[in-house]
């Protein structure tokens, strides 16, 4: 790679303080650790976490909507980090957004119209007429009835709904859209709907997703590279293929191992595996060192002194684990 | 469930009673508007002229509603009085708004050191009782109606200013105002363009409130003398003239006062209307359904196997709609039948509006408002429960069946310690002492694999993962060791890796306590790990039903087969992804032929009529096509 | 608890502060002389500010007010500007009077606003439902000195079962306290009830639709002991707060509720010292209200926390 990154997160965190009743400054949160991470141009980094994770702190980081407390955060060349949250105009129109619950994402008080040309208005001095036909256009790009454009979002289906935001979200062809789990509160049947027309949408107009979601699996179909979290930690991040078929972190691995299978033979076999296998703790948080120790199944003594740093793996990528390097050192001898 | 229902439920106007109640109230309203605007020219007799050769006279031909101390005419004062609460009113309220909206709304927006000192304030001036500050305020401006008034305005501004500034706060944090941030739309623009509109509708309904409350007030201010003054009429001058003469000629009373409660009520009525149909943020009671009707015994059953010795539920020809009063029925489910056996894990799959939830639902007889079952048997243990009284199905509850829900967070009550919940299970069901019931908790949450029992016990739910809470919710409901457990998408809120953790509680609770579990669920890889025999619902229905094995070697209904394609884990490489057309119908908009026939790829005329449920030994299906289907499995 | 308990106490000390500056900076705005009131036009020029220079009305405004503040933090609110009436002393006397209105008025609306409340809830369109919200609608449309007036129309003077006016210390006689008392009270508490009532109901309706007043139900537990222990419980906290703005507006109401009855309590002296622009006497009524009211605010945040574990901090 020669050309430079579009996005570029440098030992990024992110902490809340909560403020106590006088106003002095509690304990701070830390929702993000240190994360690092690249998006080309063009390209999907899909950003895999269970709750708390802090993916969806990265996110709301990215967009503006939260300030980092520490780090860089370079897009296209400019250093967001230093701006807070006050992007500049031609910033903000390059990073748009996807939200997860297409019910409360649109406002209930705006037409269809008013919704995804509002961008237009904000960026732009189109008139009336260029703003229509441009919503035209979108409706079309996202396969929506024109005639809909005076309708309001209650009228619509959850997968419409979501067809709109993207709509919006495409409305000012950015380089960046961000998806916070696009798909997750949509029905079965229609989530590889939106999937395919993210997908679709993607390699037409050139732009470079940011997607967070919890699934593995699908985070997989439409990702370049794959980036995995675990409290905080970026603890492994790599080539879409590699991380889902040769999981170098206990975590990733730990995590597709946990995704039910369709083949309840399989699932069969794997039970009896956990079976066999001590029970991991409960106490989820691990004081000292790497945080997944407590439920690591392979943790040695030394995850307790420090965090592993992130060491690169074969095949492309890091993974933030003692293991690697260990393994590193075998081969290499 | 999972997804948010796209059925949002209108709200059926009835147009009966309250459109009357409106109707009424804005003429009342209408009428006092004309009289105050009039009043110069519809009175009788001045208002102010003094006749003490016929004071206090009880009504009559000449005085309709009599005279007062004076002598002066009470129908004349009284319609003056309307001009004097219209004014009030108008001014207050006014005064009110324009002081406290916009101040609530920056506060709101801005928040920081702005919203600290003012709310501070405000809770200064609030805590303070509002007629006091009233009166101190006229202190210090002086008595009379527009003193009084700007008093009374500047103390009900703290309500719009809290008012405007709660629901920024609130809406500040929806996810449309983060995508109108993200658009790049300026703080003015949010405020104005995205959440002011949202603003609206409470605010009308604040200031209906306040309208009411500024009649009663500047009443109140007039009737202790600092309001309107004398000889001027008022409402409230009009009662301080009456109290003094109760006892010669209490009528005085009447007319004023009856002015006042028949204003005042109108504008809170209008307030409720507008309220009831605006209807956000207050919850408002479900319409209750019509009257419980009988339940039409199940039509003759033939997919069912024949009872069995160890056989725990048996639900034959279930039918349940939405029944609203007065309205039509819209079926829900329909005609539904399956049975488990001790032991057995059954499997209800479906995505929003199949059904699924609303079958558990009903077995417990907990469909709630508005929905009922309408034919059909659901068989306990060989006792209909549909045939039982509420209090028989009470006991049936908890002891043979029970229930885990999707949110373990929600479905324990916030107010007491979760031990407290499990022992007051055992308690009232089985009748054990505390410390029994103590000991058998702390087992109980042992028994669910959380470590430290007894301390957890007396944590509150919300001190408790959601993990450890759903342990406890199973706790719960295994506390009884009832036949039959039904789980609706208990894993659905939970992360992956402690899905699989729960889901292999329940594999080894099963294996110790025996019972039967109905597991609900959207997701077909959650249903192939845990489920011994799984029924595909769609739309009502179920479409097929087979063996977790079968199911998944040889799915038959192309919706089954369309939604296993569409997992994410079925496919692997790059988009295009398998995906089934268009949308899960709603209810009420089901086609009349195969519910999935437009959605479907092999559709033709003959799936345009109602298609049966047909198969044996357990394999069900519903699908023309069935035998093509089983065909091309076979070769 | 006791943390609980300690914060709130902590959180009181701005507010009464606060309300301590509004009371004397607004009551230092009064457009009279206080030295004009007390000698009116008479005396010379040079009594006029002799009085002033005693008085301390010369010196700064924040001076003045620390020395206020220091008085009245040690019992000591000042000397009215009339009949040179010890302040403290006036409001002191008075206060039982309001109090124990206020009180009897605030059992009466709790108890019949939550029952009625309850009761709507739980047979939603029914006629008890119906009859409960009529109630509750027309109870806040009735003002209540008019509501004082009609009871003394029909109890008083027609029917002669309760005193028409004045008040009775319990003190000196606990039947003859609770026959002066039941009027002003019911006419005070009407609308509160009816504010209550409301509230309940819509509290309920609101937990009654809950995750786990339905789980509750699947466990089996009977439908009464789900609603007034699960439902009732949940429902409190949201109604805590009405009833302890409740009782703010019952202070406020008792105000005017005592004219009817000719109460001699603190209303009667509020109407005076504003009529006479008697600053001493609106300042320290005003202070002895917020301390009023503040005492309740305190008993319902602990209640509060009684019935809402998360309010309590860990």
């Amino acid at each position: 790679m020669t050309e430079a990154p579009l996005l570029q997160l440098d030992d990024l965190w992110v902490s809340y303080y909560s403020r106590s009743m006088l106003g002095f400054a509690a304990k701070p949160f830390h929702a993000v650790k240190g994360a690092s991470l690249t998006i080309e141009a063009g390209q999907t980094l899909g950003l895999v976490g269970e709750s708390g994770s802090g993916k969806s702190s990265i996110a709301n980081t990215v967009l503006g909507l939260v300030p980092p407390s520490q780090g860089k955060m370079v897009f296209d060349g400019q250093d967001l980090g230093a701006l807070k949250t006050r992007y500049p105009a031609e910033i903000r129109r390059q990073i748009q957004a996807v939200f997860q619950d297409p019910y409360s994402s649109l406002n209930a008080a705006m037409t269809v119209e008013d919704i995804i040309t509002e961008p237009l208005r904000v960026h732009t001095k189109m008139s009336k007429a260029e703003r229509h036909a441009r919503a035209v256009e979108l409706m079309k790009m996202v396969s929506l009835n024109e005639d809909h454009l005076n309708r309001h979002p209650h009228q619509f289906s959850g997968g419409q709904r979501q067809r709109i935001a993207i709509a919006a979200a495409l409305a000012l062809q950015p380089k960046l859209v961000v998806l916070d789990e696009p798909v997750s509160a949509l029905d079965v049947s229609t989530q590889n709907q939106i999937i395919n027309l993210l997908y679709e949408r993607r390699d037409a107009l050139g732009m470079a997703y940011l997607l967070i979601a919890h699934d593995l699996a699908l985070v997989h179909h439409i990702s370049d590279r794959i980036a995995v979290m675990y409290l905080g930690h970026i603890v492994e991040e790599g080539p879409a293929d590699r991380v889902y078929y040769q999981p170098a972190h206990p975590y990733t691995r730990a995590l597709l191992d946990a995704v039910p299978q369709l083949d309840p033979a399989e699932q069969a076999r794997r039970r009896a595996a956990r079976k066999a296998a001590p029970a991991p703790d409960l106490q989820r948080v691990a004081a000292t060192g790497c945080p997944y120790r407590n439920r690591c199944p392979l943790a040695m003594p030394r995850c307790e002194a420090s965090m592993p740093p992130a060491y690169q793996v074969e095949g492309g990528g890091t993974a933030q684990c003692f293991l690697v390097e260990e393994q590193t050192r075998k081969g290499a001898a | 469930m999972t997804q948010a229902t796209p059925l949002r439920p209108r709200k059926l106007r009835r147009p009966g009673a309250s459109g009357l109640i409106t109707g009424t109230a804005i003429l009342i309203l209408l009428v006092l508007a004309v009289l105050a605007l009039a009043a110069d020219w519809i009175t009788p007799y001045d208002p102010l002229r003094q006749n003490l050769m016929h004071a206090l006279q009880g009504p009559s031909a000449n005085h309709w509603l009599g005279t007062d101390d004076l002598g002066r005419d009470v129908l004349s004062r009284l319609i003056y009085g309307c001009r004097i609460a219209v004014i009030a009113a108008a001014e207050a309220t006014a005064i009110a708004i324009l002081l406290g909206v916009p101040l609530g709304l920056f506060i709101g927006y801005r928040g920081g050191w702005w919203d600290w000192i003012t709310m501070r304030v405000v809770e200064a001036v609030v805590s303070i009782p509002g007629i006091m500050v009233a009166i101190v305020i006229i202190a210090l401006l002086g008595a009379g109606l527009h003193r009084a008034m700007i008093a009374l305005g500047i103390l009900f501004s703290t309500s719009f200013l809290r008012l405007a500034r709660g629901v920024v706060l609130a809406e500040r944090e929806e996810v449309y105002v983060r995508s109108a941030r993200v658009i790049g739309a300026s703080d003015s623009r949010i405020l104005v363009r995205h959440i002011f509109p949202n603003i609206a509708p409470p605010l009308i309904v604040q200031v209906t409130l306040t309208v009411g409350a500024v009649l009663l007030s500047e009443a109140g201010l007039s009737f202790i003398g600092l309001g309107v003054q004398p000889p001027h009429a008022s409402w409230g001058t009009m009662l301080n003239t009456a109290a003094n003469y109760m006892d010669l000629n209490w009528f005085l009373a009447v007319p004023p006062g009856v002015a006042i409660i028949v204003t005042v009520l109108s504008v809170n009525l209008l307030g409720d209307v507008i309220r009831d149909n605006v209807g956000r943020g207050i919850a408002t009671a479900p319409s209750a359904a019509a009257r419980r009707r009988k339940v039409r015994p199940a039509e003759p059953v033939t997919v069912l196997p024949a009872p069995t010795e160890d056989e725990v539920l048996r639900i034959e020809g279930l039918t349940a709609a939405i029944v609203p009063e007065g309205g039509t029925e819209t079926p829900i489910i329909t005609d539904l039948s399956l049975s488990t056996k001790r032991g057995e894990t059954l499997g209800l799959v479906g995505e929003s509006g199949s059904g699924k939830t609303l079958t558990g639902l009903s077995v417990l007889g907990l469909l709630g408002a508005g929905v009922q079952v309408t034919q059909g048997a659901i068989k306990l243990n060989g006792t209909d429960l549909l045939t039982l009284k509420p209090r028989e199905l009470e006991q049936v509850r908890g002891n043979q069946v029970a229930m885990v829900f999707q949110d373990p967070t929600t479905s324990l009550n916030p107010a007491f310690t979760v031990g407290s919940q499990i022992a007051e299970v055992l308690r009232t069901k089985q009748g054990l002492t505390k410390a029994e019931a103590w000991e058998k908790v702390v087992e109980l949450i042992h028994r669910v694999g959380i470590p430290r029992p007894e301390e957890r016990a007396r944590a509150y739910p919300h001190e408790l993962s959601g993990g450890m809470a759903q342990r406890i919710a199973i706790a719960r409901a295994l506390s009884c060791n009832p036949s039959l457990l039904i789980a609706d998408e208990p894993t659905t809120a939970l992360d992956v890796t402690v899905q699989q953790e729960i889901l292999d509680l329940f594999r080894d609770l099963q294996d110790e306590y025996g019972m039967a579990i109905l597991f609900v669920t959207h997701d077909l890889a959650v249903a192939a790990d845990i489920c011994d025999r799984i029924s595909v619902l769609y739309a009502g229905q179920m479409v097929e039903m087979a063996p977790v094995a079968e199911l998944f070697a040889d799915p038959r209904h192309p919706y089954t087969r369309g939604l296993l394609s569409a997992m994410p884990h079925a496919a692997s490489g790059e988009p295009p992804l398998p995906t089934i057309r268009g949308s899960v119908p709603r209810p009420g908009a089901w086609p009349v032929g195969c519910r999935f026939g437009n959605r479907c790829d092999f559709h033709t005329a003959a799936c345009d009529h109602p298609v049966p449920l047909e198969g044996q030994n357990g394999r069900l299906i519903r699908c023309v096509h069935a035998e093509r289907f089983k065909l091309e499995a076979a070769s | 608890m006791f943390r609980l308990l300690l914060r709130r106490l902590l959180a009181l000390v701005p507010l009464l502060f606060l309300v301590s500056v509004l009371t004397f900076s607004f009551t230092a705005m009064l457009p009279s002389d206080p030295v004009d009131l007390i000698l009116g036009d008479t005396g010379t020029t040079e009594q006029h500010d002799m009085l002033r220079e005693r008085m301390g009305l010369n010196d700064p405004v924040v001076v003045r007010y620390a020395r206020w503040l220091g008085n009245a933090v040690q019992g000591d609110l000042g000397t009215s500007f009339f009949n040179s009436v010890d302040v403290t002393r006036a409001v002191m006397q008075r206060m039982p009077v309001t109090l124990s209105l206020t009180a009897v008025a605030a059992l009466i609306a709790i108890a019949t606003g939550i029952a009625a409340g309850v009761a709507a809830a739980l047979y939603p369109r029914s006629w008890i439902d119906r009859l409960a919200t009529i109630g509750a609608t027309f109870g806040q449309a009735v003002p209540n000195f008019w509501f004082g007036l009609i009871l003394v129309a029909i109890f008083a003077v027609n029917l002669h079962w309760f005193p028409a006016t004045g008040f009775t210390p319990i003190s000196q006689s606990p039947w003859d306290w609770l026959r002066s008392v039941t009027l002003p009270a019911v006419a005070l508490g009407l609308s509160s009830s009816a504010a209550i009532a409301r509230q309940v109901r819509s509290a309920m309706v609101g937990v009654l639709q809950m995750d786990y007043i339905r789980a509750a139900r699947a466990q089996g537990l009977s439908a009464r002991r789900v609603i007034l222990r699960h439902a009732l419980t949940n429902a409190m906290v949201p109604v805590i707060a009405v009833l302890s703005f409740q009782i703010t507006v019952l202070l406020g109401g008792a105000l005017i509720v005592e004219q009817v009855f000719a109460i001699n309590g603190l209303g009667t002296l509020a109407i005076t010292a504003v009529r006479q622009q008697d600053i001493p006497m609106i300042q320290g009524l005003v202070l002895v209200m917020v301390g009023m009211v503040v005492l309740v605010q305190l008993a319902t945040d602990i209640l509060y926390g009684l019935l809402n574990p998360k309010a309590r901090p860990s």
